[in-house]
């Protein structure tokens, strides 16, 4: 009865006729399942002028299918005890339940019936093209800070479509959705050859098999899109932009670096993931000792690989490396920019101490037990860990993986982001104090 | 375009309450409340120590953030740098947070180093040296953050609706102001640490991959140079005072693209009967995806993103919220929806399927909830706090499955009345002001000071 959560290798896998990809991660520590269908689109691949378009279309997966009404979906989870949602990232579409583990096949039908069978009306297009408005006006226009620097940074980094523009979407281009976008990129990318379906938890793999045939078998089966490569060459320039935000307090800044392919590079990569916790996981790291504590020149400091942070090892190159600080503006940016790069030089050039690895170790592996605590992160881990890399078993290994580094590594990574052009975008309040 | 499926909509599956965890409950020397519970999915410890503090702390609260930002500033021991390397080595998190009206120390650790964890906690309690300079750049620093968060325009909205529903109550206070952090001291944060930081009004909450009554033992062990302390009753708080709801209260907001509506009336508190047939009528309301409120406001007219109502619960009593950040243009209708949908489930009662689904959500959110460790541990942690026993993490599940629907019609008749809850808008009050006003009275407030 208190089974551990220790094995997320013993991961069974196989494909139905159709290409779709069922991971299952049985674990019977407590009675809930974790379902999740993960579609290998994301804001990379929406078509030019339809910018957002990947994350209206999450929108619109709830809107109703065959079997099931407008919303439906998520009421009939909900009333079986279990919670609901999705979310978009630049190479990835996530939809997802945990529930009690006696409704693991509700959780199949919703989700094959819409991957067979989505029922798009105008009506609904258009309540779902509002609501998103009301979503970016909440978390981007009328925000302090919204989309920094998720929104801003990438658009300076970044020359090419696929990486530069905004995976919220402009307001022109939602308004200008049709149902006959929506068709062609449910044709594209939502079929089930495109798509990986997880469960984990309290199930049993034979029962997942027999329920996944019986739910997404039937669904007719065509060969995945290829996606991008998204590369795009190095900048040849620091890129340096300022935008003047009235709504904001105080100054903030973003730095942007690229890092090595986290597919064919992963051990590169991942020097840098553990670089971003020695720069700025905790108030032992280098830049909170360095700015907050010492030079008291940053309110805080944080460096995210990835997008989110969250999404470290779900994303295909080009990643960026960033580094978020928000600033009273007593020291200027460029001030601050410097501390931060002597900071990086002390790295390249030593290197971290052996006592500061075996730390971020320590949390590294404290914080990946307490992620795959929850069945639902655990869920979505493994599916989309899949997606990108093709091995869900990486969860598993990546808290090894990482201790593993060497401290020449990281002083590498370090160099790394120290000879290269960076990009600086700079948040300014409009009236300065 | 029916699709061919070998199987039809599943039927629901039997109705399950979740499996309640033992709780060993003790008490150290010092009257310090202790509870220990094994959960040992993964090998990882959660602790938790929290204070409930007096009402001069709550409405005055720039002491006790500041304690919060500087209790790790250095012990007579080692300085902070250090400190946060024992800890991280350990595999751990340890914090401070100032709560609405407690204080509360988190930490975290890989089991196998729980007792090194404890020798951390207990030379904070006993060693944390305030250093001025560092006390300074603290409470500055907290300043700023003060600012940062008093411009996101739900901060505001959540600030002026305390002013509403607790007027003359210390919980009418949020978040302190810049001036008054830049008054906190050294001084005073080594009096207000022997002052919150008190045993007798301490819960300890050690949850994880242990063996409770060894981890109790070793707590007592650990914590014994600081347990040695005279006990005294923790202190009271007054309850909530009842609100006039009075006219609907724009807090301006220059240019903002949205109304950020805020209602909120009392509820009933977790020990008070009425409370299980509140929380369930309140999901019927606003708090399910499929509610009457999302229903209404986003899927039939896209006015917003995500509205919701909800009930939050403090030691001096408990608050129904109602909450929508809706489109500037579509104020006052999305307002005029949400008294409808109140004034429809206050009047017109509930349909039992409602009622089953709401019910199966909220024992299965609950389950979610207590889940993991860092849920449990939060969630056992309130109760305690709140002066709740462990029973209840059993007995609300219980609760739920039996509440009737004439109890849900009757908590809803008298918590979710439009005229139980008051109102109020951050907005453009050029934008959202005659709008407003065509649907009851209004009143335009000063905004916040943010000094």
């Amino acid at each position: 009865m208190t089974a551990r959560r220790s094995d997320l290798r013993a991961i069974e896998r196989f494909t139905l006729h159709n290409g779709l990809r069922v991971i299952v991660a049985p674990d019977h520590s407590s009675p809930l399942v974790g379902v999740a269908v993960i579609y290998d689109v994301g804001f990379r691949s929406e078509p030019k002028g339809r910018s957002g378009f990947a994350h209206l279309f999450e929108h619109l997966m709830f809107q109703g299918s065959a079997n099931v009404a407008k919303i439906e979906h998520i009421g009939l989870v909900q009333s079986a005890g279990g919670v609901v949602n999705g979310h978009t990232l630049p190479d990835l579409t996530a939809y997802y339940e945990a529930l009690p583990s006696g409704e693991l096949e509700l959780a199949l039908f919703l989700e094959a019936d819409r991957m067979a069978t989505l029922a798009l009306t105008e009506e609904n297009l258009a309540n779902q093209v509002a609501v998103v408005k009301e979503e970016i006006k909440v978390n981007v226009l009328n925000k302090p800070y919204g989309g920094f620097p998720w929104i801003t940074l990438p658009a300076l980094a970044f020359k090419t479509y696929p990486n530069a523009h905004n995976g919220y979407g402009d307001f022109a281009h939602l308004e200008g959705a049709t149902l006959g976008d929506a068709a062609d990129f449910r044709a594209r990318y939502y079929s089930p050859g495109n798509a990986v379906l997880v469960v984990c938890g309290d199930c049993d793999p034979d029962d997942v098999a027999r329920l996944a045939e019986r739910h997404f078998g039937a669904i007719a089966g065509q060969p995945a899109p290829p996606h991008g490569p998204y590369g795009e060459g190095l900048p040849k320039t620091e890129l340096r932009r300022v935008i003047d935000d009235p709504l904001i307090p105080q100054p903030a800044f973003a730095l942007g670096y690229r890092c090595p392919d986290p597919l064919h590079q992963l051990e590169d990569y991942a020097a840098y993931a553990v670089l971003a916790n020695v720069l700025s996981d905790g108030d032992a790291s280098r830049l909170r000792q360095r700015l907050v504590y010492r030079d008291r020149s940053v309110t805080d400091v944080g460096c995210i690989l990835g997008s989110f942070g969250s999404d470290t090892f779900f994303m295909r190159d080009p990643v960026l490396f960033q580094i978020v600080v928000f600033h009273p503006g007593t020291a200027s940016a460029d001030e601050i920019v410097a501390a931060i790069d002597s900071e990086l030089e002390s790295l390249a050039g030593t290197g971290p101490e052996p006592d500061e690895l075996a730390r971020v170790a320590a949390g590294l592996a404290a914080g990946h037990w307490s992620s795959i605590d929850s069945v639902l992160e655990r869920t979505l881990d493994l599916g989309s860990v899949e997606v990108i890399h093709g091995r869900a078993e990486l969860v598993a290994e990546l808290p090894q993986r990482l201790s593993a580094i060497q401290p020449e590594a990281v002083a590498s990574a370090a160099a790394g982001l120290l000879n290269q052009h960076r990009a600086l975008l700079e948040l300014r309040p409009e009236v300065v104090r | 375009m029916t699709r061919e499926t070998a199987a039809s909509r599943p039927a629901p599956g039997r109705l399950r309450l979740p499996k309640v965890p033992a709780v060993l409950e003790d008490e150290l020397p010092g009257g310090l409340r202790v509870l220990a519970v094994r959960r040992s999915a993964v090998p990882l410890v959660q602790v938790r120590l929290a204070f409930a503090v007096a009402g001069s702390h709550i409405s005055k609260s720039a002491g006790p953030s500041v304690l919060a930002e500087s209790m790790l500033a250095g012990t007579d021991r080692r300085d902070r740098g250090e400190l946060a390397k024992a800890v991280q080595r350990l595999g751990g998190h340890l914090g401070a947070s100032r709560r609405e009206d407690s204080f509360v120390m988190s930490a975290s650790v890989l089991a196998e180093n729980l007792r090194e964890l404890l020798e951390l906690l207990v030379e904070v309690l006993r060693g944390a040296s305030y250093p001025q300079e560092e006390v300074r750049a603290d409470r500055e620093r907290l300043a700023n953050e003060t600012l940062i968060a008093l411009s996101q325009p739900d901060v505001v909205a959540g600030e002026a609706l305390r002013r509403r529903l607790y007027p003359r109550h210390p919980y009418a206070a949020g978040l302190p102001r810049p001036a008054s952090l830049h008054r906190v001291s050294g001084a005073t944060l080594r009096s207000l640490h022997r002052e919150i930081l008190d045993p007798a009004a301490g819960q300890l909450l050690l949850l994880g991959d242990l063996e409770p009554r060894r981890a109790v033992s070793m707590a007592g062990d650990v914590l014994a140079p600081w347990l040695d302390r005279a006990k005294k009753p923790a202190p009271s708080l007054l309850p909530l005072p009842a609100i006039a709801p009075g006219p609907i209260e724009i807090v301006p907001r220059d240019g903002s693209v949205q109304s950020n509506v805020r209602l909120g009336g009392p509820a009933p508190t977790r020990s008070d009967p009425q409370w299980p047939a509140t929380a369930l009528a309140s999901l019927i309301f606003g708090g399910l995806f499929a509610s009457r409120l999302v229903e209404n406001l986003r899927e039939r007219h896209g006015y917003t993103y995500s509205p919701r109502s909800a009930v939050r619960h403090g030691r001096a009593g408990s608050s129904l919220l109602v909450e929508a950040d809706v489109a500037t243009e579509a104020t006052a209708s999305a307002l005029l929806e949400t008294r409808y949908e109140l004034g429809r489930i206050a009047l017109g009662g509930v349909t039992e399927g409602e009622l089953e689904a709401a019910r199966r959500y909220a024992i299965g959110s609950f389950t979610f909830m207590t889940a993991t460790q860092s849920g449990l541990a939060e969630t056992l942690s309130a109760l305690s706090i709140a002066g709740l026993p462990p029973g209840y993490l059993k007995s609300y599940p219980a609760s739920l499955a039996k509440t009737t629907r004439a109890e849900v019609e009757t908590a809803a008749r008298r918590y979710l009345a439009p005229t139980a809850l008051a109102t109020v808008v951050v907005g453009d009050p050029t934008a959202i002001g005659a709008q407003l006003s065509t649907i009851g009275e209004v009143a335009i407030s000063a905004g916040l000071s943010t000094r």
